[in-house]
């Protein structure tokens, strides 16, 4: 029983780590006014390269580095599209997406169903190896923390720092943010350059660490579940962090109640991650100041600074 | 004047020397259409394999085309659509998702035989097979039984659909036929072909459980074997001996051969014999055998293991033979009863010792 509970607590860091991620920099996107959909195609493109390369040559921070760069790249496409020709944002995600998980495929034809040992966790001295908590916060993958802490340093960053506001005002009003003499293309592409990064490091870890090998198709949605993330969490990057790790538990006690001889209807148990999101979206969307506080007025428009 | 006919007679020119040369041709054109990118284990992998055997029997005698990653939709219908009108004689479908387009090809030409693999419809141009994959279960199963020293055994399970019950079945017969204390097997249904992060977990769920010995029963994926070899558990799988995935703790696999099939088939289609009709091969017929047998099982053990798959063989043994309890407790195949294929087929029961329920 108590290793069931440790498999799902700590499990759920594990498995919320990529969502959290690629959740964290979406956020700043969409706080910059910017809706990238592009998310699931950087990811899937992410983890193809990155166990390409890290398969290849054994250096899990050189894949993680091509990883980062791979999915870049595909963001500076949607930059061009966005920022430089005032496309439709919707529509320029959607397709950039579809073209990462076609490169995807790509990246990773001659790597199908390959598998190779993760990387071992942290160790920690005393405190790994206390009972009950050790397991589930002290052993877990060094991106682990990372994802939590850019979390954290996230919300710092969005409430307490000058930048943080200056990005905040890009995205509830370019034009003025225009007028009170910011580069508004600029806030916004770095913003979308961020999100990359961490959709980036999502997908690597994704095929590196948490499901060390690759198949195509194996992002399965977790980058749509990242977009959902963002509004369950009201933009506000703690509670996002909140709900991916509610995410990872849900996604886990499916298969934990499963093996312990439970009979839940199975169908029940893996509906519930996205039954919630349901409900929370239902609950978060009737509390208009709660939406009008913190969802980016100008989302998903494009601003062209006329001279 | 040239200049204007000149293309169009150029092109006149290429096609007589195109139709030309497909006329000449004596070989039969076979094409294997994979649902997904080809790996080195797994289904698609078994499915594209089955060209070596042809091209080991027929040699020169046909030419064999691949074409991967056509999962079901449209794109489907386009590739074979494409394969046809480029002079396809044999076309053999590795997807169950392939079976309505493939339906409607098989009617259009009357001339092309269809193989298609896992479906249950035929046409008299349109014949099908499915591989006794339970028989091999069975046998993985013994080996579960003698290698568990939890005396627990997990399954992390695609669908709960009758041919992966019956293959579960086999595994818990065939497991508590040498091991009589085991406790009710664990299983994990994914209600997925696919999905390689809750395939680990699945596993990850079940070693957490005390399960010292994981079956990945059809996903398509190995991640619970390197799960399993991480673990230092052992791993059983279906389809393709996946011991490079687990070098360690691979205790045994039920390898496909798909091929033989295709063989007996395109042997039929030279021979003027073919038929639409439903194979179902086992043991027997060399269409799955036990693969991948770990060095941790003793030679008594592995004896017993390859003389029940002899037995299997020469038809003196079968796993669904009564009496067989539920796990419901009530009787499921009466005693002196053997299950016939289409009872196989359309398994809806778990077998005594099977610690999960279906859902109706």
């Amino acid at each position: 029983m108590t290793d069931t509970i440790i498999f799902v607590l700590a499990g759920a860091f594990a498995t919320a780590t990529p969502l959290l991620l690629a959740a964290i920099g979406e956020a700043v996107a969409e706080k910059a006014g910017v809706m990238n959909l592009s998310v699931e195609g950087m990811m899937a493109f992410a983890a193809a390269v990155a166990f390409a390369v890290t398969y290849q040559t054994g250096n899990i921070v050189l894949g993680f580095g091509l990883a980062v760069g791979a999915s870049v790249a595909l963001s500076l496409v949607f930059s061009i599209l966005v920022l430089g020709f005032s496309a439709n944002q919707i529509v320029s995600g959607l397709a950039v997406g579809i073209l990462g998980l076609g490169l995807s495929s790509l990246a990773g034809r001659s790597f199908e169903n390959l598998t190779m040992m993760a990387p071992a966790n942290l160790s920690l001295p005393v405190l790994s190896d206390l009972p009950l908590v050790g397991p589930i916060l002290f052993r877990q993958s060094a991106i682990t923390y990372f994802a939590f802490a850019v979390a954290f340093l996230t919300w710092w960053f969005l409430a307490k720092t000058r930048h943080g506001r200056i990005t905040k005002v890009v995205g509830e009003d370019p034009a003025i943010a225009h007028n009170l003499g910011f580069a508004v293309i600029r806030i916004r592409l770095f913003a979308i350059i961020f999100g990359a990064v961490m959709s980036g490091l999502g997908g690597a870890y994704a095929s590196t660490i948490l499901t060390p090998g690759w198949s195509d198709g194996l992002i399965a949605g977790r980058g749509w579940i990242a977009v959902a993330l963002v509004v369950f969490g009201t933009w506000r990057p703690l509670r996002i962090a909140f709900g991916a790790y509610l995410f990872g538990a849900l996604l886990l006690g499916d298969l934990a109640v499963q093996a312990m001889g439970f009979s839940v209807p199975p169908q029940i148990m893996t509906s519930l991650p996205y039954v919630m999101t349901i409900i929370v979206l239902a609950a978060v969307s009737r509390n208009a100041l709660l939406i009008r506080l913190n969802a980016p007025v100008s989302l998903g428009q494009n601003f062209q600074p006329s001279k | 004047m040239y200049q204007i006919v000149r293309a169009p007679l150029l092109g006149a020119v290429l096609s007589m020397c195109w139709s030309g040369t497909l006329f000449a041709q004596e070989p039969l054109d076979v094409a294997i259409v994979a649902p997904n990118a080809i790996g080195d284990v797994g289904w698609d992998h078994e499915v594209v394999r089955g060209k070596e055997v042809l091209e080991e029997r027929f040699a020169d005698k046909i030419n064999v085309t691949v074409v991967d990653s056509v999962g079901e939709g449209p794109n489907a219908a386009r590739a074979m659509n494409r394969l046809v009108a480029n002079g396809t004689d044999v076309l053999i479908l590795g997807s169950f998702g392939h079976m309505s387009d493939g339906m409607a090809l098989a009617k259009k030409s009357p001339d092309l035989k269809v193989l298609h693999i896992g479906g249950y419809q035929n046409l008299p141009n349109f014949a099908t097979f499915t591989v006794r994959h339970y028989q091999a279960s069975y046998l993985c199963g013994m080996a579960a039984g003698y290698a568990t020293k939890n005396q627990q055994l997990g399954v992390v399970a695609a669908f709960p659909l009758p041919e992966v019950l019956g293959i579960l079945n086999a595994y818990v017969l065939g497991a508590r036929s040498v091991n009589p204390d085991l406790k009710p097997v664990k299983v994990v249904w994914l209600n997925s072909w696919y999905d390689p992060p809750r395939d680990r977990s699945s596993a990850e769920s079940l070693i957490s459980q005390g399960a010292d010995v994981v079956y990945s029963l059809f996903p398509g994926t190995p991640s619970a074997l390197a799960t399993a070899e991480e673990k230092g558990v052992y791993a059983v799988t279906t389809l393709s001996d996946n011991s490079a995935h687990a070098p360690n703790k691979h205790l045994c696999a039920g390898q496909a051969n798909f091929g033989v099939v295709y063989a007996n088939v395109v042997q039929s289609v030279i021979d003027g014999t073919f038929e639409g009709k439903d194979t179902f091969a086992g043991v027997a017929e060399g269409a799955i055998e036990v693969a991948g047998l770990s060095k941790d099982l003793t030679d008594e053990q592995r004896a017993a293991i390859l003389a029940k798959q002899d037995a299997m063989r020469d038809g003196s043994f079968d796993p669904f033979t009564g009496p067989v309890m539920n796990n419901a407790g009530s009787e499921a195949i009466a005693s002196g009863k053997t299950l016939n294929t289409s009872e196989i087929k359309s398994m809806d029961f778990l077998v005594q010792g099977i610690d999960s329920r279906l859902q109706n």
